[in-house]
């Protein structure tokens, strides 16, 4: 065959599907995926996480009306409040959410929970890997863009460890 | 980059392990059509706040979205880059996700534009970061049919033949690029491709008969100048 | 009378005591001028933010030690030696053992490299590293102990605990005895941050060769997992509860029940001896493997391949792996030719 004809440009292509991202990319990219969205959490003003979660509350109630403005921003008032109080007994994730600079392990709840005293609290995130998780590096917020500030390193835990006996 | 050695919850790890195994060998199979939307009890989960829901579509997309922004990119940070915005789209637009169309549809339309928007902006300077071929490629049938008997195919490096085939791929228009991508390498009907694009079929298989002839002639290029 | 020879004998110790802490503040300042040229300060940059770290150089080529929360994620890197910045580029990165190496090209002073065998408690060692950021600092403490687990978790290798304090920034600083020779490398703090980890440089150097000898790392792996036997033999409580498919100990002869008295030439008492034995094991090697089975003992001759750390596959936390299928290897050019056979995966 001298030419490429239709089948053998269409076999060409299909053997694209061979070129693969190296071992461990996609089992690393949902971890990715949760750190980012941690990220985008923190930066998020807390006026905004309020009113959506007021908005989810009663989009879930399935009222039409309550999901107007009106209703909604009588939500976010009361959804405010509470965190208010919260804020006021316990200086938690609400607190990391609105000022800098976070330790994003203290603010967590052990399963990985976020917690914003609203009834329609969302989990986020679900699983963390352990350095991320313990890290006492501080990661601080990026005020501006995506680019953190410099972080000086020294992990309060070592990068792996052994789940069992075995060589 | 590197992982760390112990994934933590276990869960994760079969669904990934079971899609691992799939994610080879299903390029050997057509597997890329439509269902009826097997994906709406995870969905309904997804738009009702559980994240665990929205994470296994995560897992279960990302190989063929991978795939998708890849072949139209050819570049593998981009395509890390992009997907990880995709996911975050779909994740803020879910809850209004009305089910008009199945969720596979909606997401790879959600890939594809995002795709093409970026491929825009970026305009016609292109940088190669191609992923490795995987060392299954010798046991696929197609690729002993294609090196035994083409020869300009035969006597090149296969990492020479993937940069060609790339560089080609490169010069098509991003919206062939798009339809090659989706029908060839995918392995998405026609019907399917439609959809997605919001063009009518006629449009989906005229694009792709443009494409092939645009690929031929920029290979037989190749041919005539091969590696030694 | 008495009273004049207690304050003259009092008098005496103070100074005794004066003079330890003269001669120990010198040989601190000893060291840390000796060595401190040779001790950088590493800036990793990837696409979300800037990291700062310490390193050393071990080679009058640039070749530098760190720590891989330093070393070992960042896209490019930079060190600032001289009073200037020079880019540096990443040669190995080791999960396992939690240090990376990079590499500058400039001609550079280096430590000398001693080793970890000597070490005990309350040896007195030297840190010198960039704390946040702040210039170049000596720090003075003791080894406090040799730990293989901390909070509950096993390191890959037996890790030094030292009593200094430390600050962010130096993670990958060298940690010296009073000669000023490397015995260790920090790579992560204890939480109240006045205690830290190091590794010890022995395991960096096993590191070290393998890149030199191979061009990249090769942990070992035989493919059995131990556990703790109801009664000690010989010796040992560590027992082979499972020998692992498709590994070099399945045809090998070992199998569950026995009890492991020695692996190469680490002698084996209790499970978690194991965890040394197998870092030290490179990949290619022919491990002798001695077990005690039914009162008699047998050794093994079990040629080590790549463990599963260094193939980059994630591996389950019961310390499964993930199938075969999934690992991929990296491409190499493959010759197509007219009418030879498509060559096998390798």
């Amino acid at each position: 065959m001298d030419e490429f004809n239709d089948n053998e440009i269409a076999k060409l292509l299909r053997l694209k599907r061979y070129e693969q991202p190296r071992s461990g990319y996609f089992e690393n990219f949902l971890h990715e995926f949760h750190r980012r969205q941690r990220d985008e959490l923190l930066r998020e003003p807390i006026w905004r996480i309020c009113w959506e979660r007021a908005h989810d509350f009663l989009f879930r109630l399935n009222v039409p009306s309550l999901t107007s403005y009106p209703a909604a921003v009588a939500a976010v008032l009361i959804c405010a409040a509470v965190i208010s109080l919260k804020i006021h007994q316990q200086p938690s994730a609400v607190n990391v959410a609105a000022e800098n600079p976070p330790v994003i392990s203290a603010s967590l709840h052990p399963e990985g929970e976020w917690t914003l005293a609203s009834p329609v609290a969302t989990r986020v995130f679900t699983t963390q890997p352990l350095r991320q998780f313990h890290r006492s590096a501080q990661t601080h917020v990026s005020d501006s863009f995506r680019r953190t500030p410099p972080r000086y390193v020294l992990d309060s835990v070592p990068v792996s460890y052994e789940s069992n006996f075995r060589f | 980059m590197n992982a760390v050695l112990a994934l933590a919850p276990r869960r994760v790890s079969d669904l990934l392990s079971s899609g691992l195994q799939t994610r080879v060998k299903s390029s050997r199979d057509s597997m890329d059509k439509p269902r009826t939307d097997e994906d709406q009890p995870l969905v309904a989960r997804a738009q009702a706040g559980d994240a665990t829901a929205f994470d296994e579509l995560v897992i279960k997309y990302s190989p063929r979205l991978y795939g998708l922004v890849y072949n139209m990119t050819s570049n593998h940070e981009d395509t890390n880059d992009l997907l990880q915005d995709i996911f975050a789209k779909a994740y803020k637009a879910i809850r209004g996700f009305r089910g008009k169309s199945t969720f596979y549809t909606w997401i790879h339309s959600i890939a594809v534009n995002m795709t093409l928007n970026f491929l825009k902006k970026r305009g016609r300077r292109y940088h190669l970061s191609l992923d490795d071929i995987d060392s299954s490629i010798q046991n696929d049938q197609e690729f002993l049919d294609v090196t035994q008997t083409s020869s300009p195919v035969r006597e090149a490096d296969l990492s020479e033949l993937q940069k060609r085939l790339n560089e080609a791929m490169m010069k098509l228009s991003d919206d062939h690029r798009a339809v090659v991508t989706m029908f060839h390498i995918q392995g998405m009907p026609h019907a399917e491709i439609s959809k997605i694009l919001h063009v009518s079929e006629g449009t989906v298989r005229s694009r792709l008969f443009y494409a092939n002839r645009q690929l031929q002639n920029y290979l037989e290029e190749f041919r005539k100048n091969p590696v030694s | 009378m008495t009273a004049i020879l207690a304050a003259l004998f009092a008098a005496g110790s103070i100074s005794a005591q004066d003079q330890s802490a003269v001669s120990i503040s010198r040989e601190v300042r000893d060291v840390f001028e000796r060595s401190a040229k040779a001790v950088v300060r590493i800036h990793g940059v990837d696409e979300h933010s800037d990291i700062y770290g310490t390193g050393f150089f071990v080679d009058p080529t640039g070749t530098l030690y760190t720590s891989y929360t330093v070393g070992g994620e960042a896209d490019s890197f930079s060190i600032q030696f001289g009073g200037k910045e020079y880019p540096a580029r990443q040669v190995v990165a080791d999960v396992r053992s939690g240090i990376a190496i990079l590499k500058s090209d400039l001609v550079t002073p280096t430590l000398p490299i001693g080793t970890s065998q000597g070490l005990e408690v309350a040896t007195p060692v030297v840190t010198i590293g960039y704390p946040l950021d702040l210039g170049k600092t000596p720090s003075f403490g003791l080894i406090a102990g040799f730990d293989r687990k901390y909070l509950g978790r096993y390191f890959s290798t037996t890790h030094l605990r030292v009593n200094l304090p430390t600050q962010r920034g130096e993670a990958g600083a060298p940690l010296l005895n009073l000669k000023g020779e490397v015995v260790g490398i920090l790579v992560s703090s204890l939480e109240n941050n006045s205690s830290c980890y190091a590794l010890p440089i022995d395991a960096a150097e096993k590191i070290r060769n393998d890149f030199v000898r191979f061009g990249e790392v090769r942990h070992g792996w035989i493919g059995a997992n131990v556990a703790e036997a109801k009664n000690a033999e010989e010796g040992s409580r560590a027992q082979i509860t499972e020998v692992l498919a498709t590994t070099p100990a399945t045809e090998s002869g070992l199998r569950p029940g026995d009890i492991l008295v020695q692996v190469g030439t680490v002698k084996v008492h209790e499970p978690e001896d194991v965890l040394d034995a197998s870092f030290f094991i490179t990949a290619g090697d022919v491990v002798p493997i001695t077990v005690v089975r039914n009162g008699a003992k047998c050794t093994f001759k079990i040629q080590a391949e790549l463990h599963p750390a260094s193939k980059n596959i994630p591996m389950l936390s019961d310390g499964t792996q993930l199938p075969a299928e999934a690992t991929l290897q990296k491409n190499r050019a493959i010759p197509l030719t007219l009418d030879a056979d498509v060559p096998r995966t390798p």
